[in-house]
């Protein structure tokens, strides 16, 4: 109240960064503009806002100018709005009086050739800076408390390593492996890249480190199966599935001797057997055996078989055991879940399942492995021989459109030369082909082992081959190609050939993004809050990334990575506490009325009725700041800080002061569809320069009379932006979003209004076009509005918009 | 469409050109993998056939030598290389864009003239020569009916195809 009587001060900032926003658009202009808006005491443009000079400048006009609210006009206050905020508190200013507009992402970027409809535009964006910023007030953070724990999913080298780091560091960890034992894909690799170490030497000491650590508590064969609560306190349930061997298991393996069931190992790619009751690999961890219960005789507690029983002196096999839901409380969690690969069995012209000699990469590492099925012998399926001529195919399922895997999977090259020279090291005689698009050897010691392999004569065809065709008699492969650079077709014959075949995001990954509330990429991999700032955040706070999850890539870098996120994690934890943004509604007594229904839009439970004082009651630090309670009241009594309804209101009001018939209002929410524009902007898709975006937390913000006020005010078109459904950051609070909307499109109809001028769009952080290309949509859509439909639209929502 | 082509169009040109036509707009996928060549039936049998080269060729802006030699004109559109490409390049779409390009500037071969003549004049792409009539009646078929040739005529004005067609013929 007492920032309401003081005479409103606000300093602007345009900043030119560099030829970036300065570029398309006139800054000095826009600052001069700026200057003549109401509270604008001063307004200035500068080179470079964010350097150490553009914030002493800042902090100066601050304490000289007795400033008491600052507005930068930049980049997105996705990147920079933290770093003025410091600034404002620095100053002595709360941060919360502190307020952005994104003029270049969503303007110069996008706007690269129309300077003066961008320069209009960087105008108003301003100009709803300024008017939402006079309606700012200060508020206090609350201060979370961060359990020192934490929880990492996913047990391959990267999820190893995180552990591993956080323990030794003096945390405790919880290790969740899906499967019966940790080691992922790198286990089942024979070397790597680009030094030729044995891969499980190099793993199992660290995996039995695992194992032995007091900081460790391992959950193999285990599930995530629910996570509730936020960052710094999360409640995680585990399903700790049984293994029907109890830990005395001292992996004799004379329970396995005398199982008579046998199936394919998994873990050999099929290529070898393994017994109902087994244990996936002699270096496993936890080493106790363990019994797959789809294949054991005996059946719900139906005794038919006790050979096992009988061969273990230790008694170590229980049948009674029974699936255990496990409880943690965490403050961080580590997202370690790691890749899938390729099936090259959907692409028939290479014949892959049909026929016997054309393997994948991954069965190859198994069959060359000393301790794989053929004992290191690289044989061919069909005859158990020796290959003499083997060839590879580079980029299966990986840059292809067809598969719909389009990026580089970044291992599969170097893989590829590694396996080559693991031919030519055990047999030097090998003729060894290696069919290709590009090579790709980007990293240390890559181009030595490219040469290397190009040394020892194998050699590297640039052109894929068109299909594959078996000799039935000699079951050779003939590979029937053109080599590209010489413009000539081969038809050349092979004993064995082996797929390169690519990385793909986990199949269960979609499990994991609804547990956890994380957005994927459009490949389908998990998405950082930053892709170079932040590389190993989630944008959900107290989440981080390790190793293939977040896309795909070899040992080092996941080891580099997870221990990157291992020191991110433990940031926070050594912290010990945190402040959550002070966005958290605040309750008007007088106003509500107890009807509830806050209660039940509220992603978290966070709001309760209390029947007896007849009002709800919020719990802070449960609640995410999503908004979408104050967006439901129907008495107004909720109030959503630093998104208020008269600052929402006014900067509505501000886009539709002129113009407005040419202009579309955007309510975009900050995780997905603001950070979707942003993308659009950092790709630099041009879309025309109509669009006005207001942000909020989330789509569930987006109130009813946001959008009748628009309409009201004249704008041409309305546009409701918010993360797909099921992707939502707030759990479903933009399910609310729909009713709302759909709410809105049937009251549009009913007084002849053209529904389509409010258009709702689920937009991800990746999907910038999809953004764009909406935009020139509607752009479209509001050329044919006509005066009159605008006129009928103010009547309509004149009354409800309350302008 | 209908802007001025410059003299010499630059790289950025051509493949813009292509890729606003129908069936071109997947041109610049093409990573010259070399599966639609290794899977082309025509370029088994010569080497003035290669769709890898024209896509190649049209990427590096030589507008000329694509439009004007016959290669594009060899494609048998089994569509073989178009079910292959990895990058999903709909390969022989892009050889139809091309060829409409090469028509719309009056580079046509011969022989499609010549069908095209047979078309708007007898409504047959085949002219019906006595021979071919007898043979008719030794395998026991009926002679040929008249086409309905105005029907025909309105139809191929009407989509403009005349016009196009004779383009070279009318700036000659």
């Amino acid at each position: 109240m007492e920032m309401a009587k003081q005479e409103i001060r606000i300093g602007v900032y345009v900043c030119h960064c560099g030829l970036n926003i300065a570029g398309s658009v006139d800054c000095e202009e826009v600052a001069k503009f700026a200057a003549s808006l109401p509270n604008v005491v001063l307004a200035k443009d500068y080179r470079y806002t964010c350097s150490d000079q553009g914030q002493e400048l800042i902090k100066k006009d601050i304490r000289e100018n007795r400033l008491n609210r600052v507005v930068v006009a930049s980049c997105t206050p996705r990147l920079h709005e933290p770093t003025f905020r410091k600034v404002c508190e620095e100053a002595g200013l709360n941060k919360y009086l502190f307020e952005m507009a994104n003029i270049r992402e969503q303007c110069s970027w996008v706007h690269l050739h129309d300077r003066e409809a961008a320069t209009e535009k960087a105008k108003d964006l301003v100009k709803m800076a300024v008017a939402k910023a006079a309606l700012l007030a200060p508020a206090e953070e609350i201060e979370v408390p961060i359990i020192r724990k934490a929880l990492v999913i996913g047990g391959g080298v990267a999820g190893i390593q995180v552990a591993l780091d956080l323990a030794d560091t003096g945390y405790k960890v919880y290790l969740v492996e899906k499967q019966p034992s940790i080691g992922g894909m790198m286990a089942r690799i024979d070397k790597t890249f680009p030094t030729m170490d044995c891969s499980i030497c190099i793993l199992a000491p660290k995996m039995s480190d695992v194992g032995h650590h007091p900081n460790i508590e391992l959950l193999a064969n285990s599930e995530v199966i629910d996570v509730k609560g936020y960052i710094g306190n999360f409640h995680v349930k585990v399903l700790k599935k049984p293994r029907y061997v109890k830990e005395d298991c001292t992996a004799c393996g004379d329970c396995s001797k005398v199982c008579p069931i046998t199936a394919p190992n998994e873990f050999d790619a099929g290529l070898a057997l393994r017994h109902a009751i087994y244990t996936p690999f002699a270096q496993a961890v936890p080493s106790t055996y363990i019994i797959d219960m789809n294949l054991c005789l005996n059946k719900d507690e139906i005794m038919v078989c006790d050979k096992c029983i009988k061969a273990c002196e230790r008694q170590a096999i229980d049948f009674t055991m029974k699936p255990e839901t496990v409880e943690l409380e965490v403050g961080t969690i580590i997202v370690a879940t790691g890749t899938d690969v390729f099936d090259p069995s959907t692409l028939p012209n290479y014949g892959y399942g049909k026929y016997l000699n054309v393997i994948t990469s991954l069965e190859f590492e198994r069959l060359i492995n000393a301790g794989g099925p053929s004992g290191g012998r690289l044989i061919r399926p069909s005859d158990m021989k020796i290959p003499k001529r083997v060839a590879f195919i580079q980029c299966v399922g990986s840059r292809s459109n067809k598969s719909g895997r389009t990026y580089c999977s970044n291992v599969c090259c170097m893989n590829t030369i590694k396996d080559s020279l693991l031919i030519k090291e055990h047999w030097p005689e090998t003729e060894i082909y290696v069919f290709y698009v590009d090579i790709r050897a980007y990293g240390k010691g890559f181009e030595d082992l490219y040469k290397r392999a190009k040394n020892e004569r194998a050699i590297f065809i640039r052109g894929l081959p068109a299909e594959i065709i078996e000799d039935p008699k000699t079951r050779n492969l003939w590979l029937i190609g053109e080599n590209t650079l010489l413009k000539e077709p081969y038809k050349l014959n092979f004993d064995l050939v082996i797929l390169s075949v690519g990385l793909e995001p986990r199949k269960d990954s979609e499990i994991i993004q609804r547990l956890l509330t994380l957005s994927r990429t459009q490949d389908g991999f998990f998405m950082e809050a930053h892709p170079k700032l932040r590389p190993v955040d989630a944008a959900t706070g107290g989440i981080f990334f390790a190793g293939c999850a977040e896309a795909p890539k070899d040992i080092k870098d996941s080891v580099t990575q997870a221990s990157a996120a291992a020191a991110r994690a433990g940031i926070l934890m050594a912290k010990g506490k945190v402040t959550v943004e002070a966005i958290t509604p605040v309750l008007d007594v007088e106003k509500c009325k107890a009807c509830g229904l806050c209660t039940k839009v509220c992603p978290y439970n966070a709001i309760t009725l209390n029947k007896e004082l007849k009002r709800v009651e919020i719990v802070e630090a449960a609640c995410g700041g999503c908004g979408t309670c104050a967006a439901e009241c129907p008495s107004d009594a909720l109030t959503q800080s630093h998104f208020t309804d008269e600052q929402i209101m006014a900067q509505i009001d501000a886009v539709t002061e002129h113009d407005a018939e040419k202009k579309i209002v955007a309510f975009c929410c900050n995780w997905c569809a603001y950070a979707g524009a942003d993308f659009a902007g950092v790709s630099r898709m041009q879309y025309p320069p109509n669009v006005r975006i207001i942000r909020t937390m989330c789509s569930g913000r987006v109130a009813p009379k946001f959008v009748e006020r628009a309409f009201a005010r004249g704008a041409a078109a309305v546009l409701v932006a918010g993360c797909h459904p099921g992707d939502c950051h707030y759990i479903n609070a933009n399910y609310q979003t729909q009713k709302r909307v759909e709410r809105l499109w049937r009251k549009m109809e009913q007084n002849g209004l053209d529904k389509e001028r409010l258009q709702l769009l689920w937009v991800t952080a990746a999907e910038g076009e999809r953004f764009a290309s909406k935009i020139r949509e509607m752009q479209k859509l509001i050329e044919k509005v006509t005066m009159e439909e605008i006129e009928l639209a103010k009547r309509v929502f004149a009354k409800a918009g309350g302008a | 469409m209908a802007e001025e082509k410059p003299e010499k169009p630059s790289t950025v040109d051509f493949a813009r050109e292509i890729t606003s036509k129908l069936g071109g707009e997947t041109i610049t996928y093409c990573y010259q993998c070399g599966t639609c060549a290794s899977s082309c039936p025509v370029a088994k049998t010569t080497d003035r056939y290669n769709p890898r080269q024209i896509l190649r060729l049209a990427l590096l802006g030589q507008r000329g030598e694509v439009l004007t030699e016959d290669a594009i004109w060899l494609c048998a559109s089994c569509y073989n290389c178009q079910e292959r490409c990895p990058q999903k390049v709909e390969i022989a779409d892009v050889i139809y864009a091309l060829r409409n390009i090469a028509i719309s500037e009056g580079n046509i071969p011969a022989i499609y003239t010549e069908f095209a003549t047979g078309l708007m004049s007898e409504g047959r792409i085949v002219p019906i020569s006595k021979f071919l009539e007898k043979k008719r009646a030794d395998y026991g078929l009926p002679p040929l009916k008249p086409t309905g040739i105005e029907a025909l005529k309105k139809i191929l004005s009407a989509t403009g195809f005349d016009k196009i067609m004779f383009k070279k013929g009318e700036s000659q």
